[in-house]
């Protein structure tokens, strides 16, 4: 399964196998990761399960779509180049390995 | 005896998990002929259909047994994008954010709701109290007009219910979703004419692309919203209230210390939701633990088996306050995540803080509770409280 390393808030790494075709989001609140809310679910719809991309990977992720850009707008943390919605980002193998960091705030 | 599974028997209404371990353990995809659908059991497989909403389409309906001339007119019977868009319509008026308005209101209603149980040893939790909180919760959320709350109740709950003879709604059933649409449309008609700054109000005039949103979208929308807070609520503060019934040690902590209560929720959403199972619907062929499914077969969700599978929460059928259950299925999840999660949230939180002023120490009368006879939820429809 390939895995993902969730930098929490506090800097605590935790490195988690995701089943292929789960959203990051997805196993991030399975796993009780904290520094998400995802408050709608999934629906790119609340802005709350802002994440940045870490390192070499950030660039086999596939580009955020329009509403997905349009409704990070709407995150409380700092917006920066590498910031995503993660309910948007499907684990796949290509994915094995990516870092991603969750902000201090959500909401 | 061949193993079956009938959402549909009386025997399932009751008590689902003992055929939930079953199915996990023994039949992780099962055909059930009396439901005629697939039915998923285990978290990780649940999950994973949840989050492929590609194969495991809500456009043919959500509900076990579904109302007619409504699947595709409504958030949970829509799929991405159009979902999604729908979604971010109506998403900001259930964000935390955005009900801070509403914390010291909904206070006031479960005050006032608690206040006349004072005085009485033995009452019915759901018409005494659960009803009557959560109707006025809703009217409050979606800035209703008063005067017909008791017949709203009344059809929220018969339309969610199913004929457990026939296996399908009956007519009482379609009768009250259709008195519930021309409720809603009334409603709508309302505040199109005179707009206010609220939910329906924007809904009913939203546009998406510049296009206005089907006349049927806003009508089901309207009416599924209306029943879903009537009902879910109502219905998750029975299961709720009959889990601190019975468990006593739990209770006194949540009384001693109501902080405590947010676990005591969230513990009870994964413990025995009554939103117990869900349908999709395949668009192609999909294996699964060796069993072939075809496109266009209905396929169960059971959240509350997920909820209970030892492979994801260890002592599952433990009702345990310090659990702190992540990534639990009481509100379904995914793109399809129940909208209400946070008024729900701190509505029983509220509700619950003020009832246990007025009834610190209650048991259950009933050894027996009629359940509803629903495929979909799962909550006693009376639930007689004692104080002890």
């Amino acid at each position: 399964m390939p895995n993902v390393t969730y930098i929490e808030p506090n800097g605590n790494q935790r490195e988690i196998d995701v089943p292929a075709g789960w959203s990051v989001m997805q196993s991030a609140m399975s796993n009780g990761v904290e520094g998400i809310e995802a408050e709608c679910g999934g629906s790119c719809a609340c802005a709350t399960c802002h994440c940045y991309i870490e390192g070499d990977l950030a660039a086999a992720v596939p580009a955020a779509a329009e509403n997905e850009l349009a409704m990070l707008d709407n995150v409380v943390a700092e917006r920066k180049a590498n910031s995503r919605l993660c309910c948007q980002i499907k684990m796949t193998p290509e994915l094995a390995g990516l870092v991603v960091r969750f902000p201090d705030a959500q909401s | 005896m061949s193993f079956s599974f009938d959402p549909y028997s009386p025997a399932v209404d009751a008590d689902p998990f003992p055929f939930y371990k079953t199915l996990r353990d023994e039949h992780p995809c099962f055909w059930s002929k009396e439901a005629n659908m697939w039915v998923l059991s285990r978290y990780a497989d649940i999950v994973t259909a949840l989050n492929d909403w590609q194969t495991f389409s809500s456009a043919k309906g959500n509900l076990m047994t579904e109302l007619p001339n409504r699947a595709g007119a409504t958030l949970g019977t829509t799929d991405p994008p159009r979902h999604d868009r729908l979604r971010g319509l109506v998403q900001h008026a259930f964000m935390k954010r955005n009900l801070e308005s509403l914390v010291d209101p909904i206070k006031q209603i479960a005050r006032e709701t608690a206040a006349p149980l004072a005085g009485q040893k033995q009452f019915d939790f759901v018409t005494d109290f659960a009803a009557k909180f959560t109707v006025r919760v809703l009217w409050a959320a979606l800035g209703l007009p008063l005067g017909d709350e008791a017949t709203v109740r009344e059809k929220a709950v018969l339309m969610v219910q199913s004929d457990p003879a026939t296996r399908s709604k009956g007519p009482e059933h379609i009768a009250a979703y259709q008195w519930m649409q021309d409720y809603a449309a009334g409603v709508i008609a309302e505040r199109r004419k005179n707009p206010q700054n609220d939910l329906i109000s924007h809904f009913s005039m939203a546009e998406i692309d510049g296009d206005r949103l089907d006349e049927r979208e806003v009508l089901l929308t309207t009416t599924t919203l209306i029943m879903a807070g009537v009902e879910s609520l109502g219905g998750f503060m029975g299961m709720f209230a009959y889990n601190m019934a019975n468990e006593h040690d739990a209770r006194r902590q949540c009384v001693a210390n109501p902080e405590l209560l947010a676990d005591a929720i969230e513990e009870s959403l994964r413990f025995n939701t009554s939103a117990q199972r869900f349908r999709r619907c395949l668009t192609k062929d999909h294996e699964l633990h060796g069993q072939k499914m075809k496109e266009g077969d209905f396929v169960c969700l059971a959240y509350g088996s997920g909820n209970r599978d030892e492979r994801q929460y260890p002592n599952p059928d433990v009702y345990d306050l310090g659990r702190k259950p992540k990534g639990h299925l009481g509100f379904g999840g995914s793109v399809h995540a129940c909208l209400g999660t946070t008024i729900a949230r701190l509505s029983v939180k509220a509700a619950f803080d003020e009832f246990h002023k007025v009834v610190p120490e209650y048991r259950r009368v009933q050894e027996q509770l009629p359940w509803i006879p629903s495929s979909t939820f799962r909550s006693p429809l009376r639930l007689e409280l004692a104080r002890a």
